[in-house]
């Protein structure tokens, strides 16, 4: 049998990856298609038919203040519970391959936040700050927790990205993990024979190593926070008002709760070009910056 | 020929992962069942009921209406707004036979998606079915009402003498009465829910629905020629809201008030006022809640009539798809459900009985209403209704709810609510009506 025919070619793309470019086509490409022609009409969301209305949900888009604050305040948000997220798990994940007693222990003790969903873990937070906090602050009249922080502008964010945080840096943890056990004893060992501090040995022999670990973790957490919708809902609906709405709220508040839906497409466009520039920079630079052992 | 054998797994394999997801998604989808069968003889009828706290009621009343007419009943409930799920359905071309929506939800869908209903005997029985032109689409479920929600026998606990709602129609004689409650012990008698839904969508659209011109106020509105700030009725309410205000129990972080917990002191007799609706009695029911509880008007200073008056009317309400997935048995099935409602006894049982609804025919006697029901009956029986104005814009709530919000925590005054207010209108397409 020949192997250098198109037919052969494609017949061996269909065994190995068949299946899986049908499903991304139909689940991935398909609706992104369909939601960019959306972009175009005035659809409302349930009416038979979709007027073409051109370019008028970008310029809406632009006009609208609201999803421009969002976005905003995604950016910021994201940013520090990037930075957070990544500095706790790398410190847990530091902590829990030193070989202390019960270290799997605490790996899963970490880990399983992460296997809380989001919603759930929202509403569990909001008790804790609205009425935990609450009653420690009262009790203790300390004057910083006797009110809840949910009910302050400033208070909400701070809530998101500790609840983020706390969510995420099990699962982050383990890719650390992972990085931290991949890196061979022999490179080590050879690094300390040559009178490397432990300090030197972590940031010029372990941290070199694990770029790969850094990459994955950081892309993993930048697209979701950028993505945030389930915490965001369950833990302040956008309270106090609307200044905790992040982007994919607000797309979703726009094309199902206010009825925009090519809006609410267009916006989401945006979110997505947003995220996928931030994230592709992102894993461009980390690649060039891995190192082979 | 082991490639080919390899290929035609890995096909297999493909169409039945394909299979699979198919037949997950037409699993619950009785139309074409419905379809299929009605030449054999059972029907089959979906219903979507966007009211949580009488879903299990719905599920059994389901069960008892299939053996009882042999048409087969599914129930489906919903926690995302109600407009978003209908979306999901007609996108998925699977609507419901009969869906429990909003007012708003008629007038938006109704032209495309809902039968017209003119021809039933129930709309006789109604002042709340809605029609959009000249046809009935949408069939009144129950009748709601928003005013102040009083706990009177924590009051009387203080008083000592009976409570009589209409003795504090003016906000100076309700004043009056919280000075007496919080001498006689009762520190904060009052809660104010500070969920945008409430505070916009419900008490907020009392300033419109209370003018003299409802529908020529909220045109002057988006045009711009209708003011905020110095109108009466605004003032009027807004006299009463800071009143509540400054004795909410809350008073020191209002934003962090939970309405579980409010609607709980109001059960309990902690404390005794709360603006709100008789839904709110699924919630005051899952607490020790005290005998005497009621609604009355909002208490005000203008001698209009608005402070002897409830606000509210038919809420939640069924349509019947009219598109080519419903079958015209199946139209005739759902026809025959609402029928059965309004004129069988078990019907009216399920509506007034099971689900404790305030019920929106002349004809259905409510016996057994909870009290805010029966405050509402009451009310809705004298006449003394002041309409729902079905027309707001699907942001207003959240919009004016964040404007309401920052005037309830003390970040802007009276006048900056008002100018927001105007700006908000006068930058919002109008909504047709």
């Amino acid at each position: 049998m020949k192997k250098n025919t198109l037919s052969y070619k494609c017949q061996q793309y269909a065994m190995f990856a068949g299946i899986s470019t049908a499903a991304f086509v139909a689940v991935v490409i398909l609706p992104f298609v369909y939601g960019l022609y959306l972009t175009f009409t005035s659809w409302d969301g349930v009416s038979k038919d979709k007027p073409f209305v051109g370019l008028s949900n970008y310029t809406a888009t632009f006009s609208d203040a609201a999803f421009w604050q969002a976005l905003g305040r995604t950016v910021i948000y994201s940013a520090i519970s990037v930075i957070l997220v990544n500095v706790v798990a790398f410190a847990l994940a530091y902590l829990v391959t030193r070989g202390v007693k019960g270290q799997n222990f605490f790996r899963a003790g970490f880990f399983i936040p992460n296997l809380i969903g989001g919603i759930v873990l929202g509403y569990v937070w909001k008790f804790v700050f609205n009425r935990a906090f609450v009653a420690l602050g009262t009790s203790l009249s300390v004057g910083f927790l006797s009110t809840s922080w949910l009910a302050t502008t400033g208070g909400a964010m701070l809530c998101l990205i500790i609840v983020s945080v706390w969510q995420y840096a099990g699962y982050m943890m383990l890719i650390y993990v992972a990085g931290f056990m991949s890196v061979p004893k022999d490179l080590i060992e050879a690094a300390q024979i040559d009178g490397c501090t432990p300090n030197q040995t972590m940031f010029h022999v372990t941290v070199p190593l694990m770029t790969s670990s850094f990459v994955q973790c950081l892309f993993l957490t930048i697209t979701r926070c950028f993505m945030v919708y389930d915490v965001n809902l369950s833990l302040t609906k956008g309270e106090p008002f609307n200044t905790s709405v992040m982007a994919a709220m607000h797309v979703y508040n726009q094309a199902f709760t206010y009825k925009k839906y090519g809006v609410g497409q267009a916006e989401a466009l945006i979110l997505f070009l947003v995220c996928a520039i931030v994230g592709v920079t992102q894993v461009y630079i980390g690649k060039k910056a891995e190192v082979a052992a | 020929m082991k490639k080919f054998s390899a290929l035609m797994l890995a096909l297999l394999m493909a169409l039945s992962l394909a299979a699979c997801g198919g037949g997950g998604d037409t699993a619950p989808d009785t139309n074409d069942g419905g379809a299929a069968e009605s030449g054999g003889g059972k029907v089959n009828i979906t219903i979507f009921n966007s009211k949580s706290e009488i879903q299990s009621q719905f599920e059994e009343m389901a069960a008892e209406y299939s053996a009882a007419t042999g048409v087969g009943v599914e129930v489906y409930f919903s926690s995302d707004t109600v407009a978003a799920h209908m979306a999901t359905r007609y996108a998925s071309n699977d609507p419901y036979t009969l869906a429990m929506v909003d007012a708003k939800d008629i007038y938006s869908l109704g032209p495309e998606h809902a039968i017209d209903l003119s021809g039933e005997d129930w709309v006789a029985n109604t002042n709340y079915a809605v029609s959009v032109g000249d046809q009935v689409m949408g069939f009144p479920v129950c009748v709601e009402a928003r005013g102040v929600m009083y706990n009177a026998d924590a009051i009387e606990a203080i008083t000592g003498t009976p409570f009589v709602p209409s003795d504090y129609a003016t906000l100076d004689a309700f004043r009056g009465l919280l000075e007496t409650l919080v001498a006689g012990g009762m520190e904060s008698p009052v809660g104010i829910m500070k969920e945008d839904w409430s505070l916009a969508g419900h008490f907020l659209a009392e300033v419109y629905e209370e003018q003299d011109d409802v529908f020529g106020y909220v045109d002057g509105l988006y045009a711009g020629t209708s003011t905020v700030a110095d109108n009466e009725k605004f003032n009027a309410l807004m006299d009463y809201f800071d009143v509540m205000k400054q004795y909410n129990y809350a008073a020191s972080s209002p934003i962090a008030a939970e309405r579980e917990v409010s609607e709980q002191y109001l059960a309990e007799g902690k404390i005794a006022f709360m603006f709100g609706g008789n839904w709110d009695w699924s919630m005051i029911n899952a607490y020790d809640y005290s005998e005497h509880l009621g609604m009355m008007p909002v208490p005000q200073n203008l001698d209009d009539g608005a402070n002897q008056k409830l606000v509210g009317g038919g809420s939640k309400f069924f349509f019947i798809d009219s598109s080519e997935y419903t079958s015209d048995e199946q139209r005739q099935a759902a026809k025959d459900f609402l029928n059965w409602l309004v004129f069988n006894a078990d019907g009216n049982k399920f509506l007034t009985e099971d689900c404790a609804l305030v019920p929106a025919f002349s004809n259905i006697a409510a016996e057994n209403l909870d009290p805010l029901g029966a405050s509402v009956k009451e009310y809705a029986d004298a006449g003394n209704l002041i309409d729902n104005y079905n027309y707001l814009p699907d942001d207003h709530y959240s919009m004016m709810g964040a404007e309401l919000q920052k005037y309830l925590a003390g970040q802007q005054d009276r006048a900056a609510l008002a100018a927001a207010i105007e700006q908000y209108w006068a930058s919002t397409t109008p909504v047709e009506r």
